[in-house]
Order: structure tokens, then sequence, then C-alpha cells
């Protein structure tokens, strides 16, 4: 009704999340996956020449397919995106602005100093996903809570500089190209997007959570990571302006009422009383800041099924997935490991 | 102890259809005995037989040593035998005393005293009721309480509840089991028909379950448990091709979200309940009568509102609604397909086309200033063949057709719409066994077309054979996902009554 939104200020507007169901239904199989590799905030899985690359803050590692790991470079600041050519060469990001390709500095357009995501189309385009004009990669949560939407999406064409294809996008977070087109995850507004010459629209809508990195899936359609899940509590701070200010600005990061890519590790961590954990016991169910799921998306984009980590597992924050050695290979950031199931 | 009531060979038939067939059940002086079964099981048609509300077709009820036959309620009344009705059957227009004594007021009354003698027979009951109120102003629970009370002052010998405690808040539980013991020990025998176990289990001295119309097990209640109770209540042979196992490999694949449900609440029928359904994709919803389970999807469909604050929200095709009128849902593509045939369903004395085309009049598919009855006798024909109505011709009235046929003008109804997400409410029930087959072949068909489609029924097999994901409801909100891969009527039972 035409009403609604004047009542609304009345009635207050339900804060609500959508439903873990269907495709998103909770189960426990990234908690019952084996750990392939130990990696303190393991980040960025990606294959290069065959082998799987993963980073952890500024180290950049080779996995092989026992699982042993080998550091190949020390970065000078946290890897914040990696993307492989099918030659091998490799693209990264750092935290400090800079990108690196081939292991020379690539020239970057103005305001591009935030890069979440980095993905190689079949043409030999670079996609590149700049997170947000205001904050640095890792301050993703500052970005988060003051509800900025200043990422873009650009791409390099083979022989070409940067262009923008998109902008306003609320942090980019992953990339899969398709064609002359890109799939784009955003984050705070819980969406994927398809971005190209024909604008920006929206390809799945309602997230449970706050959507990462994008991955293709060898049997068609993809693997999106979320890294952290919606939460109601959160959705009304992210409503309340001046208590979400004065929380930033007298509350250390690791403690505001904010997603987390892992909780539970100190006492001072924001709860809902009884919400999280019940005599001693951490309820599976519980509206917890920190969560790991892994979705598999058919090639229209539609959840077909999910792998989870739920408020009482360990294996958080999952950044990242990709298909590797026979096997589907989860970066688990809060639970610094990667994990391997064997969905792929 | 003796038993007060006897009933044997019991069968009662409707259009030849058993609802209860060749059931033996006894009654002791003094005992709580708990009937059990699913919806439809034939507990309620069985305790009719015996406060006369209903005549068997056939069998023996032998009531304090001598056979009887009880033809209405009030003979099995005077004969001490009174029956609690899930829907009260109180006069709203008349206060508590009223309906207390109505039926045996004296020649001249004065109402004071009335009210008087109703205070002081209500507090011995223990019931908080003012006997001055008007029925119409009370609650469900109130009301619950009157008609107890009723049934006790009628000095009743037997009195037969049916899901007394469904509309009672704990305390007012606690208060009603009391009662019942203090009724046991005045002597009188109790019949207790409840869907919670826990409190048969708890309440009862002996169990009786019936399935399908055919008495399973009866027995002391310290020879039951839970899960014994639910093997007996839903361990049906399957009942040939029409309910044969789910060929799970065969399930369709979820499509787009079409409809997302978060938190929604209405009263406390409905509680922060969320959900999504989606296309191509049969869900089924499964819940005991009273689970809100209808009010769910009549607030989806724009018939109920859900609360005006914290009602939560809906989203229909990644849009957020919020429907006052069922016509807007309709208009957006949302057809609910009524439990309640008669009332909700059809104009009976209307054609099959006639029907039909306000199923197009309210999606405002039809556009014309006039209505040319040639158009309305297309679509009747056009219907009535893709749906195989049986009719003698396409201007039949729908009081003519037999409910299996009625059913599908209901369906029809809805599908002339043109829906994305089509909400079939019992769509079976009082239909017989061939037009059963034909239903589940149109909602079949009309998820392998693509669209979202919600089942809800109360019958397990019915669940099972059709959905490809099934969604459990208790109390007001969906408490279970199960893929048909996992699920057995045993676990689905769990789920709804736990």
């Amino acid at each position: 009704m035409i009403f609604d939104p004047i009542l609304d200020l009345f009635r207050g507007k339900a804060i609500t999340i959508p439903p873990l169901d269907g495709a998103f239904r909770a189960n426990t199989a990234l908690d019952d996956g084996q750990v392939f590799a130990d990696l303190p905030a393991a980040d960025n899985l990606c294959l290069a020449g065959g082998k799987l690359h993963a980073t952890s803050d500024a180290d950049l590692y080779v996995l092989s397919e026992d699982g042993g790991r080998e550091k190949i470079m020390t970065f000078a600041a946290a890897v914040t995106a990696l993307a492989a050519r099918p030659d091998g060469t490799l693209a990264v990001a750092l935290d400090d602005g800079s990108l690196i390709e081939s292991g020379e500095p690539v020239a970057l357009p103005k305001g591009v100093g935030c890069i979440t995501a980095l993905a190689y189309g079949p043409d030999g385009s670079l996609w590149l996903a700049n997170g947000s004009e205001r904050q640095r990669a890792t301050a993703w949560v500052a970005d988060l809570m003051e509800k900025n939407a200043s990422g873009s999406v650009w791409r390099r064409k083979p022989g070409a500089d940067f262009s923008r294809v998109a902008g306003g996008i609320a942090w980019p977070y992953g990339l899969l190209p398709d064609g002359e087109e890109a799939i784009v995850s955003e984050s705070w507004r819980h969406r994927l997007l398809r971005v190209g010459a024909g604008g920006v629209t929206p390809a799945l809508m309602q997230l449970p959570g706050y959507p990462a990195r994008l991955t293709p899936a060898a049997a068609g359609g993809a693997w999106l990571a979320i890294f952290a899940p919606r939460n109601r509590l959160i959705e009304l701070v992210l409503q309340e302006k001046h208590y979400r200010f004065d929380m930033m600005a007298q509350v250390p990061r690791a403690f505001w009422i904010a997603p987390a890519l892992a909780s539970g590790r100190s006492y001072l961590e924001p709860l809902q009383c009884g919400g999280i954990r019940t005599m001693g016991v951490h309820k599976a169910w519980a509206p917890s800041r920190s969560y790991g799921l892994v979705v598999r998306l058919d090639p229209n984009l539609i959840p077909l099924e999910s792998l989870h980590s739920r408020a009482n597992g360990s294996r958080h924050g999952t950044t990242s997935a990709v298909e590797a050695y026979g096997r589907l290979l989860v970066a688990s950031k809060g639970g610094d490991c990667i994990v391997a199931t064997e969905d792929a | 102890m003796d038993a007060i009531v006897r009933m044997e060979k019991i069968t009662k038939t409707y259009r030849s259809v058993p609802a209860v067939k060749d059931v033996d059940f006894d009654l002791r002086e003094g005992e709580i005995h708990a009937l059990l079964g699913e919806n439809g099981a034939g507990k309620s048609t069985l305790t009719k037989v015996l406060a006369g509300v209903v005549e068997a077709t056939s069998g023996k009820m032998i009531y304090q040593g001598k056979a009887v036959r009880f033809a209405t309620p009030h003979e099995a009344l005077r004969a001490g035998i009174a029956m609690v009705f899930q829907e009260t059957s109180l006069v709203p227009s008349m206060t508590v005393a009223q309906n207390l004594y109505l039926g045996s007021e004296k020649f001249l009354n004065r109402l004071r005293g009335i009210y008087i003698s109703a205070q002081q027979f209500l507090q011995s009951l223990n019931f908080s009721v003012d006997p001055t109120a008007m029925v119409e102003t009370l609650g469900a629970a109130k009301r619950q309480m009157v008609e107890i009370a009723r049934a006790v002052h009628h000095e009743a010998r037997v009195i037969i509840f049916d899901e007394p405690t469904a509309s009672l808040t704990p305390e007012e539980k606690r208060h009603f089991f009391a009662l019942l013991r203090r009724l046991k020990e005045r002597g009188v025998s109790i019949v207790f028909i409840s869907h919670a176990l826990e409190e048969a289990l708890l309440i009862s001295d002996r169990i009786t379950i019936l399935r399908d119309g055919e008495l399973v097990a009866t027995g002391p209640t310290d020879t039951f448990d839970r899960d014994k109770i639910i093997a007996a209540m839903v361990g049906r042979r399957l009942s040939g091709a029409l309910y044969k196992k789910r060929d799970v490999s065969q399930l369709r694949k979820p499509g787009r979200k079409v409809l997302s449900v978060q938190d929604i609440s209405m009263g406390a029928m409905v509680r922060n309940t969320s959900f999504s359904v989606f296309e191509g994709q049969i869900t089924g919803v499964f819940g005991l009568i009273g689970s809100g389970r209808t009010e769910t999807f009549k607030i989806v469909s724009g018939i109920y509102k859900r609360d005006f604050l914290g009602g939560g929200a809906v989203t229909f095709e990644d849009r957020p609604v919020r429907y006052y009128t069922p016509a807007e849902a309709v208009r957006d593509g949302i057809a609910y397909v009524t439990e309640d045939r008669k009332s909700e369903g059809i104009f009976e004395t209307m054609s099959i086309g006639e029907n039909l085309f306000g199923g197009l009049l309210s999606a405002k598919r039809e556009t014309g200033t006039v209505i040319r009855m040639q158009a309305i006798r297309d679509l009747a024909e056009a219907w009535t063949e893709r749906l195989n109505i049986k009719t003698i011709n396409a201007d039949a009235q729908v009081v003519e057709l037999s409910g299996g046929n009625q059913q599908k003008v209901v369906i029809g109804k809805g599908l002339v719409q043109k829906p994305r997400l089509v909400i079939f409410d019992e769509p079976t029930r009082g239909v017989d066994v061939a037009a059963i087959a034909e239903i589940h072949q149109i909602v079949k068909a009309l998820a392998d077309q693509g669209l979202a489609v919600v089942m809800i029924s109360s019958y397990l097999p019915e669940i099972m054979n059709l959905s490809d994901r099934i969604l459990v409801c208790r109390q007001g909100r969906i408490v279970e996902e199960l893929s048909p891969v996992e699920a057995t009527e045993e676990k689905i039972m769990y789920a709804a009554v736990h």
C-alpha cells in the first residue's frame, strides 16, 4: 500500500533477515570437513599453473595436494586479493592500495586503493573490485558501519587501461567474469549483481549473510563464499546512526556490534544475553557475529546447496572457496585453516 | 472398574467412505481415557457417535449396562453424556450464566439468582470467569472454561473433551488438569482427545489409538511411551499406488526464491515464523490442527493481516509486500486454494463458468466492460476439459457436482488467475480417491511447469508423496524443514508434536 512507508515511520520498519532454509538449510559440512592446511587468517585461494595458491596476511603460499605449504613471497602489506591467468601469471593486490602483476607494480586509476577482488576473464581482461573509496580493504567493518556505498568495478581489457564498469556498489567483494559482463558480490546489500555495458542489474537478492568471493564450479555455475551472517542485532545497530558512531568512537573495533570473521574468543565481545550460550552450551542456531557458509550456485545463479559452519562451529569467516585437487577447498579466515570437503 | 460405556464394532460411513470401521471402545467408570490419532483418524467421529451428534451406521453401544442409540446430542446429554467441542457451542450474545443454564431453565427465572448460583458453581471449579460477562467478549480459553463448566453442570457421567487444551495457556492447563482429576474423583468418566502426547501421557489412565478409522492399540497409559504412540499413530500401510513411496531421485530442484517470509506474527496463532518458497518445487507444509499453518498462508495471501507492530516482513519475487486485501495478492500472482471450499471457495448456486470467471475478475484479467456469456461458456469448457471436471454440461451449478469436482472448480478458479505461487490448503479433504489422484496430478503438473506450489496437508502420506521439501509447523511457526530423502512419518510427526 502506498501509505506503508508513512506507517513505517510510526510502527517501525521490520528488521528481519532471510531464513536459512531451502538450499541454505543448515548443516555441519564445513565443521565435518578435514583440515587441508593450517594457515593463520587463510584467504584468497586461487589456482595458478595447476597449483593452489593461498594467502595469509602478507604471505603468499603454494599448497601441494597433500596440504604441504611453501611460502613463496612476503609482501609489504596484507594481501587483499589474488588472481591468476591461465598461464600462471599472478595478480596480487595489497592493503596499501597497490596492485602487483607478474611481480611488477601496476598503475591504478585515481580512487582505486581498496582492492577486494581480482579476476581474469577468458579474453585476458583483468576485472578489479574496489571495495571503497573511504576505507582500506582490511578496514571492511568500518566501511560497513559507516554504511558506505562507494565501491566500484573496473575492467582492463588486453592492451588497454582500466575503465570503470560500475560504481556506487556497497563493498564489492567477489568477481566472476561472464563474457562481457561479470557477476559481483555486493556485501553490504547482501546480493549478487550482474555488471557490464548494460549497466547494473541484481542477479541474486536477499542472501542471509555478507557475500565474499565467487569462483567457477567445474560442473557449471559457481561457488559463493559468505564470510559473515546477518543478524538482527547488527541490522538494528545499522539503523541507529548515533549509537553506531558513538560505538565506533568509543569501543575497540574487535568488540563492535558488527559482523566478525571469528567470535567467542573474548568475554568482552558483545552477546545477546542468553542468545548465544545457555548454561555454558553454545547454541548452534544462535545469532552469532560470525559463521561459515559456502553456497553452490547453478549457471543461473540459483542456490542449489550450501556448506555451513554454524554458530557453535569454528570454521568461520569463509572468504574464498575453490575447486582444486578434486576437492572443494574453503579458506576459513576466522578458523585459521583451509578446509577440504568432498563436494567438488 | 466396570465399563460405563462399551462400543462394539462401531462403523460410521459418509457417502460409503468409512470414517470409523469396526471399532471396539470401552470407557470405565472414573477413568480418564485418552483417544489419540492423526487428523482424520476417526477420533472425532467415534466420540460424536458416543455423544449422539451422529448416528453409527452399524455397531452396538452399551451405556450403564443397557443398549442405547442416541439420535440427538440432547438425548445423550439427558442420559449423562456431554461433549465439549473444540469449537465452542456457546451462544455468544448471552451471558456466561445464561449459557450455563441454557436448556435447564425453570419456568420463571430470576436473573440475579442465576448469576449467584453460576458464580458459586464457577468458583467451585476454580474458574475465574465473570458469570455476567457476555460470551462474545470472552477469549478462547474462557469460552472453553464455560463449555467445560456447562458439561459439569449438567451432571454428566461421561464427558468428552475434543482438544480441550489447544487454546489454553500453561497456567490454565494446570487448572484444567486439576479439574479433570477432581471430576475423576467424583466418578466422572472422561474421554480426552488431544494432539499433545505429553498431556495424554500425563493425565490419562488408558490410551486408545486410532488410525485410518481403525483401532490399532489400546491399553493402560504406563504401557505406552511417546515413541510407541507415534509409531502406532502413523504406522499405516501405504494405501496402494496413490501414496507409494516417493522416488527421491526424481525430486525437483529449487528454482528462484519466489516467496520469503521473515518473522511474521499474528497474535498467538502465528509467531515469528520464517520460511521460503521456491519456484518449480512443491513445498509440503505439515502441521496438526491449530498449528497455525493455514493462518500463516492466509497472511501471505492477504486474507489475514499480520500484526501491525512487529509483524515481520514478506517478500514476493524480491519485492516487499503487505497485502490489506486478498485481491492485491491475487493481482500479484498468489492463488490460495482454500480448505473450506463451501464457504470460501465457490459460489454454490453459480455455474462452473461463472465461478471460473469470478477468478478472472478478482485477478483483473478480464478488462472488458461487458460480460459476454460466450466467454464464460468457453472458459468453462476449456477448464472442464483441462481439469477433467465431471459434469453433465458446463452450465451445471457447482452445488450439483461431487466434492472432488467442486474442489477442481476451486482449483480452476485459482489457476485462471495465472498465478506464480499456488497455495493448496488441504485440497483433498472430503474428496474421493479417484479425484485425489487427479488433484495430485494437477499439483505435480503445476510444479513441473515451474510454478511455486505450496501443499498444506495434515495427511502424512500425501505430504511425503508429493513434496520436494517438507516444512513442519507447530505452535504458530515453522519448526523443521526436511528433505524427502531423510523424512519419515515418525520424524515429521515428532517435529509436529514436540
